[in-house]
């Protein structure tokens, strides 16, 4: 009942009869009458709706603008420091995966950011090598036909090698011809290479150490 | 032949690059193949298969097909872009966007008038392809999913188009799609998938033969639009089609590394045309993993895929049998050498698409690939060149190699499309192959650099694959694709006596039959006399002061002539002293205290690391 009632008051002025007609074909035997929703009413609340969506935009374009100043700030700062913090390295990153929004925006404030770091530092190059792991690239390598061509190549490595398309690996296709050839043999990889990865490393460091310990017995 | 040291080398874990396309210019006998690398390598067929030309890749620039145009050479990439290939100068001409996001197919009308490239946003666009360039014309109906493969009718007036479920033809002078041929879906669990229509062919008679990743190969009446015959040939995809010249013939490669041949034929044996309709004939299963890219000359079928590995397997109906022509042909590694040997220094140097192995330094410059290499023999001069610069490093090795790069003349910067390096024998002058022929010397302590004009390589003569000079006699020894050997006299000008008489002589027949090309040429230290020569699965001492071998004396004699008595060895012993104890041989090198060193390069290793084959249910596996 109150699902009707709601349906009802909801409808647009145009939508209203159309509705209600809707709601006496569906069921005809009901005893209550609809309530009849005055066109005001209507009108206020469609009125009210369009000015919450104009709201939530500029809204949002407010927290746009807000973000990108304080991300220019923060370069400002840190061209002054001339030091590239982590957290920047992170932003940065995750703003090339947030592409959809405005990815020239996005792309031309990091281009101008890198072409000014680029013109400090006087290097050569797309990249630049930091501290530990960390690589810098300008956004020009990654405009949306880089996007692209990897979703392409995406489109492609998902036919062919993704699910169902029944692969195996070339191990097992060389092991299964060593086992059926004339001179049976074992499997070519007879220990998985990439097993116990993180074990393999910690027996290697130990090995070193006892190594060390015996080469150097005053220690 | 002596005893040497070996040095057997296995640790140079070069991987070749798949094979994505391929397209054979049947009038000038040349096979251009693409790699997912970026590099497209051109095959001289007439000349023994050898691999005359190398553009090397580039970072980011993966090709996804081939065509000839003429003698002209187009690809089509992934990145957009359309790329004209300068092959004197072996690198591309110039790049033109196509706007339409990834291109997966490039084709050109037998009218050589027109290209047409098929992209990821759903058009077909026409370019028109001029004297030195192509020029965009218009879009074809632009539809709704991406376009993956395209054939043009011989007549040029329409264009299949293999799509997403289904196959499209348009009618080149409107540009509208005038059929829609709907392609059925695979079973079981492949139903919920889309099915794509990998390779696509267009025959003179309306007929349209399609490859799918259902697996089948469809026969269409283009006319009707409607489907004449459906071949189910693999559980997997059907990646590649190619037709023969005169449409008699057709062949289908899988992602299980069989080809299929269908073939027109008859079926009544009163052989009336109207009963012909395409039979499947033979399957050849010539590859272990993926058949990405096909072509079908007059005498036989080539085929490259994901095993990296270029076949070409005569049709022994087209060749005399039991000759050296029907034979398989399989070329797993490049024609070059990739591995420079400092002979006095005992260094290697190991040769990578974007790094040089000594000790692992020299990373290439931007995305260029490297072409090619060399180390000077005493080990103080380092060289690599790539499409765009020569660069010159100098080595000195104490405890540990450091590295200090060289700045060059002006002159030696200007140096493009250098696809030969090599030291003199005394590390003193550096030759470096330009355009046109010449050769550049560079003195390496002054650092000035003088231009010597060598021998234009003359034309009709089979292509040279390894040169090198004698460090004593001045002379230049050449080996060539079709397994010739001569030897040239600098100083006089002219072919050595020597040279002459091999020549009337001629080369033993098993000689001859050999497969790979000769990559690099050596001398030993201690004896002139000495040629040694390698390819892949032998090397060979040639001896010049013993008597040349006759047609009908035993070629491969070492192993026999070790069991005779001493005079009897003597007698029998002739100047090719050939040894097959090493496999895969990438290169091989005499060093100054006469141990050998072998760079093997085990098919094995290479097959281990490919991408995932197929996996096919075997009884009692």
């Amino acid at each position: 009942m109150g699902e009707k009632k709601q349906r009802g008051k909801e409808a647009s002025s145009d939508g209203e009869k159309a509705a209600e007609n809707l709601n006496m074909a569906l069921e005809p035997s009901d005893d209550e009458a609809p309530e009849e929703v005055t066109f005001q009413d209507s009108r206020v609340e469609a009125l009210r709706r369009l000015k919450e969506a104009l709201d939530t935009e500029r809204r949002e374009k407010e927290l746009l603008k807000e973000k990108r100043r304080k991300r220019q700030e923060l370069f400002q700062e840190q061209k002054k420091r001339k030091l590239f913090p982590a957290e920047a390295l992170e932003e940065m990153n995750s703003s090339t995966l947030k592409k959809q929004k405005q990815p020239e925006d996005e792309a031309e404030d990091d281009e101008e950011e890198m072409k000014e770091k680029k013109e400090k530092k006087k290097k050569s190059a797309h990249s630049r090598k930091l501290k530990g792991t960390y690589t810098v690239r300008t956004m020009k390598d990654q405009t949306s036909t880089f996007f692209q061509q990897q979703a392409a190549k995406e489109f492609l490595q998902s036919r062919l090698y993704g699910a169902g398309s029944c692969r195996t690996t070339s191990n097992e296709l060389l092991s299964l011809q060593n086992k059926k050839g004339t001179n049976q043999s074992a499997a070519v990889q007879f220990v998985r290479k990439d097993w116990a990865c993180k074990e393999k490393a910690k027996a290697e460091k130990l090995k070193k150490r006892w190594i060390h310990k015996q080469r150097n017995p005053s220690t | 032949m002596g005893e040497f040291k070996v040095h057997r080398v296995r640790f140079f874990d070069y991987m070749p690059s798949a094979i994505r396309a391929m397209a054979f210019n049947s009038r000038t006998e040349r096979l251009a193949v693409a790699r997912a690398d970026g590099a497209v390598e051109i095959f001289n067929f007439s000349d023994n298969y050898y691999q005359e030309k190398v553009i090397p890749g580039r970072d980011g620039r993966a090709v996804e097909a081939l065509c000839w145009v003429g003698q002209r050479l187009f690809s089509a990439g992934l990145n957009g872009e359309i790329t004209e290939y300068d092959l004197e100068n072996l690198k591309p001409q110039y790049v033109i966007e196509a706007y339409g996001g990834p291109i997966w197919t490039i084709s050109c009308n037998n009218q050589g008038t027109h290209l047409a490239v098929s992209c990821e946003d759903g058009t077909v666009k026409l370019f028109e392809i001029l004297k030195e360039k192509i020029q965009f014309q218009r879009n074809l109906d632009r539809q709704k999913s991406r376009i993956i493969s395209l054939s043009w009718h011989p007549s040029g007036a329409q264009i299949a188009a293999g799509m997403m479920d289904m196959i499209r033809i348009f009618d080149t002078e409107t540009g509208r799609a005038t059929h829609r041929l709907l392609v059925e879906r695979g079973v079981g669990a492949s139903k919920s998938r889309e099915v794509v229509v990998w390779s696509i062919a267009f025959l003179s008679n309306n007929t349209i033969v399609s490859g799918d990743s259902a697996g089948k190969v469809q026969i269409w009446d283009g006319l009707m639009g409607t489907l004449v015959r459906t071949h189910l040939v693999t559980k997997w995809d059907v990646l590649a089609l190619a037709v023969s010249q005169d449409e008699s013939s057709l062949i289908a490669g899988t992602s299980e590394g069989t080809i299929v041949q269908f073939q027109f034929l008859s079926s009544t044996v009163d052989r009336q045309d109207r009963d012909h309709e395409w039979v499947r004939t033979r399957t050849f299963k010539n590859h272990s993993h993926d058949v990405k890219a096909l072509a079908l000359t007059d005498t036989a079928v080539v085929s490259g895929g994901m095993d990296t590995q270029l076949v070409v397997h005569p049709l022994l109906d087209k060749v005399e049998k039991n000759t050296q022509e029907a034979a398989q042909r399989k070329i797993a590694f490049p024609h070059r050498s990739l591995v420079g040997c400092a002979k006095k220094a005992g260094l290697l140097l190991f040769q990578f698409p974007d790094h040089l192995e000594l000790w692992r330094l020299g990373e290439s410059d931007g995305n260029d690939h490297i072409c090619c290499s060399a180390l000077s023999p005493c080990g103080g001069w380092l060289v690599y060149s790539t499409v765009s610069s020569v660069r010159l490093y100098k080595l000195q090795h104490n405890n540990n190699i450091s590295v200090n790069k060289v700045r060059p003349q002006q002159r030696i910067i200007q140096l493009r499309s250098v696809h030969q390096l090599c030291f003199s024998a005394d590390s003193s002058k550096l030759f470096a192959s330009s355009s046109q022929s010449s050769v550049v010397v560079v003195a390496l302590n002054q650092l000035e650099c003088k231009y010597l004009q060598t021998l234009r390589h003359k034309s009709g003569h089979s292509c040279p694959t390894a040169v090198a000079i004698h460090p004593t006699t001045n002379n230049l020894i050449s080996v060539h694709a079709d397994q010739q050997i001569f030897e040239f006299s600098l100083q006089q000008k002219e072919y050595t006596e020597w040279s002459r008489k091999l020549q009337k002589q001629g080369l033993h027949g098993l000689w001859l039959k050999r497969d790979t090309p000769v990559t690099s040429v050596g001398f030993n230290p201690k004896n002139p006399t000495h040629i040694i020569l390698n390819d892949t699965f032998m090397f060979c001492i040639i001896d010049q002061s013993l008597p040349l071998p006759e047609s009908s004396t035993i070629l491969y004699n070492q192993m026999t002539l070790r069991s005779l008595p001493a005079p009897e060895r003597t007698r029998q012993s002739h100047a090719f002293k050939i040894c097959k104890n090493f496999q895969h041989v990438l290169s091989m090198s005499l060093l100054d205290d006469l141990s050998l060193v072998v760079v093997e390069r085990p098919l094995l290793d290479v097959m281990a690391q490919l991408p995932p084959p197929v996996r096919q249910k075997k009884f009692a596996t």
